[in-house]
């Protein structure tokens, strides 16, 4: 344990103290607002983290003191968080895929014309992400944007390891086959236009 | 490129760092709430109500509450601050309920009491009641009629109330006792408080409610002023509410976004069929008060949405020390009237 300590003992200090809570805010919660950001949009986004570390706070006293980073706990309780915005999410994933505009990304996007390459197969992935069943894009953008391990993915979302591993692989499978579509078509393209020189 | 470091670019325009104000602010205030003790809140109305001992614990003085399931989401900004910064997911079944309350807000013809005036709320009300006197100890049902002439603008003290006692009804496994009896058919008009130490945010006069956001985010920081987060603040946004609804009128736009603040409420849920002090049935809001046994209920009219009355019912035997369904606190609102003055008090 680090002299600050780790996230449970601040969690354990703060039964005692609620003041030492805020200590797991400072630490978690710009990563955490950027993930559900990415996920749900701006505004969505702020009810839900807010609601995030409100839960987690009253939930502290059940806090298991042998799990020493809150990580995976705190995307756990934003996870089935996200999961009551289902609809919105899936309905911006799908405005992407329609219109190649992402009402989650594009207030960002500004002074980001650097960015447009990112972008440029966005609504392939926005398609994939908005067909795949709920469970596997939880565990995949957990993987993928939580950075949390598969490990971590099982406790945040209270399932096996194994359970973990099949909806991501199955996950990836699924984008993989959207990019790849999309790959195919292009290459198709780029061999019809460009002249052929033997 | 792999097709996770392809997703690890798709909306990586999102910034690393975003504001965090508001939800630090609500984690701030939960943790202030944390430890502070909600005081009770007094209703001018209960030393009518407990005219003889004791109580006040059940149903109305009670503080409390719960956390439910999905729908729809309000965001309070808290205006003034002192409210938290909450979102609160809910059930269907109560938000839709709530949401068509709100929609009918504005059907009935309103009344538009003027400065100086009087509204005037006709009800009929059942309070438990018990009494510690040189018999032993004793416990019923107290009821009564009741007129209230509450002042357009201020507090009770300027108020009058005429009251009618109705024969007691027993607590479950108790006897009625006879002092109980003693004063049924009784008319009494007085003054309504002597007092009034009620916090400005608790006012429930007419003037004041007019003056309350219409938004139901807005409405959501007036009924949580104060509390912080959690069930008891949860409950005693309940109470507030029920403040808000029993011998209160306000404008249909206020009473619109009270519907929809309530919905709000974690903890709510509906119950299919109440019935008011004067036997009306309807559908219920309600929420369980922790630590009391009983489930606060506000009842509405199943086709009209009008607001009937507030009852209490036992769902902790143990705790209530009664049985589970039993009824021990009602309300019933007959009729709201403007007058332009109160009767005289003797």
């Amino acid at each position: 344990m680090s002299t600050d300590g780790d996230d449970a003992f601040h969690i354990g200090r703060s039964r005692d103290d609620p003041e030492a809570f805020a200590e797991i805010f400072r630490r978690h919660a710009p990563d955490l607002k950027r993930y559900v950001t990415r996920r749900l949009g701006a505004d969505t986004a702020e009810d839900v983290v807010a609601e995030t570390f409100l839960a987690a706070f009253r939930q502290r006293h059940r806090y298991d003191p042998a799990r020493p980073s809150a990580r995976p706990w705190l995307f756990g309780i934003a996870t089935n968080l996200i999961g009551r915005h289902v609809r919105t999410e899936v309905r911006q994933l799908r405005i992407l895929r329609r219109t190649g505009a992402d009402p989650v990304a594009e207030p960002f996007t500004d002074r980001s014309d650097d960015r447009i390459s990112a972008r440029a197969d966005g609504h392939r992935i926005a398609a994939a992400l908005a067909a795949m069943p709920r469970g596997h894009r939880d565990a995949l953008l957990l993987f993928a944007w939580g950075e949390l391990s598969y490990v971590q993915i099982a406790e945040a979302l209270d399932v096996r390891v194994g359970t973990v591993r099949s909806r991501i692989s199955r996950a990836r499978r699924r984008l993989r086959k959207e990019l790849g579509e999309s790959e195919d078509s292009r290459h198709r393209a780029i061999v019809h236009e460009e002249p052929v020189h033997d | 490129m792999t097709e996770i470091s392809r997703l690890r670019e798709f909306r990586s325009e999102v910034p690393e760092t975003l504001g965090l104000r508001a939800e630090e602010a609500a984690l701030r205030a939960a943790i202030a709430g944390e430890g502070e003790a909600i005081a009770p809140r007094r209703r001018f109305r209960s030393r009518v109500r407990f005219r003889t001992v004791a109580v006040a614990a059940l149903g109305t003085a009670a503080v409390a509450a719960t956390a439910v399931a999905s729908l729809t989401v309000i965001a309070d900004e808290a205006p003034g601050g002192a409210a938290p910064a909450v979102v609160h997911t809910m059930p269907v079944a109560h938000v839709r309920f709530l949401q068509q309350a709100a929609d009918k807000a504005g059907e009935y013809p309103e009344l538009h009491p003027k400065p100086g005036q009087f509204l005037v709320f006709e009800s009929q009300m059942m309070n438990t009641s018990e009494d510690n006197s040189a018999e032993g100890h004793a416990r019923y049902l107290y009821r009564m009629r009741r007129t209230m002439w509450m002042p357009v603008e201020g507090g009770p003290t300027r108020a009058v109330l005429r009251t009618t006692t109705l024969p007691p009804r027993p607590w479950p496994g108790w006897p009625i006792p006879d002092s109980a009896r003693a004063g049924v058919g009784e008319t009494t008009t007085e003054k309504a408080a002597d007092f009034d130490d009620r916090a400005e945010w608790s006012r429930t006069d007419y003037a004041y409610l007019s003056r309350l956001p219409t938004t139901p985010e807005g409405m959501y920081a007036h009924l949580y002023t104060n509390l912080g987060t959690g069930p008891r603040a949860d409950a005693q946004a309940w109470q507030n509410l029920g403040g808000m609804l029993t011998e209160a009128y306000m404008p249909a736009a206020q009473r619109a976004a009270l519907f929809r603040a309530a919905a709000a409420i974690s903890g709510v849920r509906t119950v299919d069929e109440a019935t008011d002090a004067a036997g009306r049935t309807g559908v219920a809001v309600a929420l369980d008060v922790p630590g009391s046994g009983v489930r606060t209920e506000y009842i509405f009219d199943r086709r009209t949405y009008r607001y009937l009355g507030e009852r209490g019912v036992v769902t902790d035997p143990a705790r209530a020390g009664a049985p589970a369904g039993t009824v021990l606190t009602a309300t019933a609102q007959l009729d709201v009237q403007v007058a332009d003055a109160p009767p005289e008090v003797p």
